[in-house]
């Protein structure tokens, strides 16, 4: 066993700052890396030491540099790298890359991820494990036409995936033969650009599923546990936007038997840190492997937050090689967890990215209330990296009690200078069929007639404020012509506007 | 602060009609004795401005916060509760003036396409001259890794294109003409 003493975060934002907390915790050093993008970024104040990478300026993110990042952790002489989420986290080679120059890389194994992140390669373990699988093509496709064979086989809708794809990129769905040579095309293309490998998969498509995914942890010695699910339905173009856990759909039994699917799963790639294992639920109880995540989730607070249970602290532990001291009659759900991510976006205009400066952030506070965020008022919303400015996750005693604090805490939560997500998600939480619990993955597009929650009286109240402004600037502009006007008391509203 | 004119020279109320993009039509009575009325009821409307730079319109007893995000002259696009709306703020008078402007642009027949989100082109499939109908995949425009179909809103005959594969494009640049 040994010690890990100093930790590079190779990541930034909220993520950087949530490592830093569990680091500082351990007694352990941190060191994050400073970029020209973001040079004011607040994950900076968190860290020991800061790495100055300010002096390249180029769209590939710092944060993909794997030699540069493998010369730093040397030159400092850091003990280990966390990846965080997204960036390089799911990349076998720069784990390779860390194996090979003595760092220990804050994950699962090189081979491992790689033969994880290779959809075609996980289908194959799942299939040799008897794990339940939606069927498709047996590899990758070599053109449109093999697909539309396999489609005739397994029926449409069919679903095109990149085989080293994630978060929803290089994914159509198809329905028919006509589509298939135009989405083949769009897949491959952004299989290709996202991930460097344009080779797709095809498979069945399951309508309407719940995704429900199971959080994991494993030693190096092979014990695994599994910490209950997280339900990620409500989803838009395979994002997920808000998540909770345990899953209102699942029964005991249900739990059992994919927790274990889930657990053979881990242990049948001999997988060792935190991980997660994603199914596809249908409406009758079936469940399908989809895919495993080698990495730590953004929804991970919600598992922590119910089960207690540090994550990170948990992948620290196993990468400086401990025994897992948790069993599975350790872990026991305690009530109920959400998660809202707050993206600055514009929900009015299709979730477009709406960046600029945060002028003001004021945060809830208040029992049961987590944020991790990576931003503060000034900060600058960047198009570099993702729109994700901040999570707010609120722990309760049951489903009922904790949608109704998390409105509340929606509601005082306030962000001044960019549009986010929000408006969405009160929505989400005010609707009935997320409410009664029976929403699936296309949530969105089917059960939600608008993405953004407005209060009555909202619509009047916005013209009027419209009016009010255009009223005083007339009213201003008449007040500087007329003299006799001026000595007078001049209200602070206008005042403040003039000193503006 | 409560919201109210105070007295200046001319006593005369002025009238305002706010339109909004869906055809919401508020009209508002400023007068210097009783500050603004919504369609001439008068309203307990408060707005305050508190010590950490927010702005607030209390209204029946709910705090609603409030932002100007956008303005050009008369229009405004006002957030409340982290929602947008756009509202043109009219007097009678530009308000008749919009009327007569808005009856003569309906002769002309150019629709234009606008990047719905900033992003860069992959592929363009419209070429100038060309027939298109509505639906047709004009381009596809990338933006935060995903690659989005733009497709046609109206049938017609593509008059000009503005841009070229590779090109970054803003939020509502315009990307293409059709002429119907």
């Amino acid at each position: 066993m040994k010690k890990i003493n100093s930790i590079l975060i190779a990541n930034r934002g909220e993520i950087a700052i949530r490592i830093i907390k569990t680091a500082k915790k351990m007694g352990i050093q941190t060191y994050v890396i400073k970029t020209a993008k973001e040079p004011n970024a607040i994950y900076l104040n968190f860290a020991d030491h800061i790495c100055d990478f300010t002096e390249r300026f180029d769209e590939i993110p710092e944060f993909l540099d794997v030699e540069k990042l493998i010369e730093t952790a040397v030159q400092y002489k850091i003990d280990a790298i966390h990846p965080g989420y997204g960036f390089l986290a799911e990349n076998p080679y720069f784990a390779q890359r860390c194996e090979e120059e003595k760092i220990e890389f804050i994950g699962p194994s090189a081979d491992v991820i790689y033969k994880m992140g290779n959809k075609t390669i996980a289908k194959q373990i799942a299939r040799k494990h008897k794990i339940p699988l939606l069927e498709g093509s047996k590899g990758n496709l070599a053109n449109a036409d093999q697909a539309i064979e396999i489609a005739k086989i397994i029926g449409y809708p069919v679903i095109l995936k990149a085989a080293s794809g994630g978060g929803g990129r290089g994914m159509r769905i198809v329905e028919n033969d006509s589509q298939m040579e135009k989405n083949f095309r769009l897949a491959t293309n952004e299989a290709e650009k996202a991930f460097n490998d344009p080779s797709v998969f095809v498979e069945k498509y399951v309508r309407n599923p719940k995704h429900i995914e199971f959080q994991v942890l494993a030693d190096k010695m092979g014990n695994t546990i599994h910490l209950g699910e997280r339900e990620c339905s409500v989803q838009r173009k395979h994002q997920k936007l808000l998540e909770e856990s345990p899953s209102p759909a699942l029964t005991e039994d249900l739990r059992k038997r994919m927790g274990e699917a889930a657990i053979r799963i881990t242990q049948a790639v001999k997988y060792y840190s935190a991980g997660t294992v994603e199914f596809l639920l249908d409406a009758d109880g079936g469940f399908y492997f989809m895919e495993m995540n080698t990495r730590i989730q953004v929804e991970h607070p919600v598992t922590e937050e119910i089960t207690g249970v540090d994550l990170i602290e948990q992948q620290i532990r196993v990468a400086q090689s401990e025994k897992l001291t948790l069993t599975q009659d350790d872990i026991k759900i305690n009530g109920w967890a959400i998660e809202c991510r707050i993206n600055a976006e514009d929900v009015q205009a299709g979730f477009s990215p709406n960046l600029g400066t945060i002028q003001k952030i004021s945060l809830p506070k208040g029992e049961g209330i987590r944020i991790d965020t990576g931003i503060e008022s000034g900060s600058v919303i960047t198009p570099f990296y993702d729109s994700m400015i901040a999570k707010l996750i609120v722990h309760g005693e049951n489903r009922e009690k904790t949608i109704e604090a998390m409105l509340n805490a929606l509601g005082k939560l306030r962000i001044k200078g960019v549009k986010t997500t929000i408006p969405f998600c009160k929505a989400v939480l005010t609707n009935k069929v997320f409410v009664n619990g029976t929403f699936n993955t296309s949530f969105i597009e089917k059960d939600m007639e608008k993405t953004y929650f407005q209060e009555k009286d909202e619509e009047m109240l916005a013209a009027f404020f419209a009016t009010y402004n255009y009223a005083n600037e007339i009213r201003e502009e008449k007040d500087t012509w007329v003299d006799h006007e001026k000595g007078k008391n001049i209200d602070p509203w206008l005042l403040n506007k003039r000193l503006r | 602060m409560k919201l109210s004119f105070k007295k200046r020279s001319s006593s005369e109320p002025v009238k305002y009609i706010t339109l909004g993009k869906d055809g919401k039509k508020y009209e508002f009575i400023y007068s210097p004795t009783d500050g603004l009325r919504v369609n001439s009821k008068k309203q307990d409307i408060e707005i305050i401005d508190d010590a950490d730079g927010f702005t607030y319109i209390k209204f029946k007893n709910k705090k609603f916060p409030v932002e100007v995000i956008e303005q050009n002259q008369n229009k405004f696009v006002i957030l409340i509760n982290g929602v947008s709306y756009n509202y043109t703020v009219e007097t009678p008078l530009s308000y008749q003036r919009k009327q007569i402007i808005e009856k003569t642009m309906k002769k002309s027949k150019t629709g234009f396409v606008s990047a719905p989100m900033p992003g860069k082109i992959i592929e363009v499939f419209a070429e100038e001259n060309a027939i298109i109908n509505e639906g047709d995949v004009l381009l596809i425009l990338e933006a935060m890794k995903m690659q989005n179909e733009i497709l046609s809103t109206i049938s017609g005959v593509v008059k000009k294109i503005n841009i070229k594969q590779g090109d970054n494009v803003n939020k509502d640049d315009i990307l293409l003409e059709i002429r119907q």
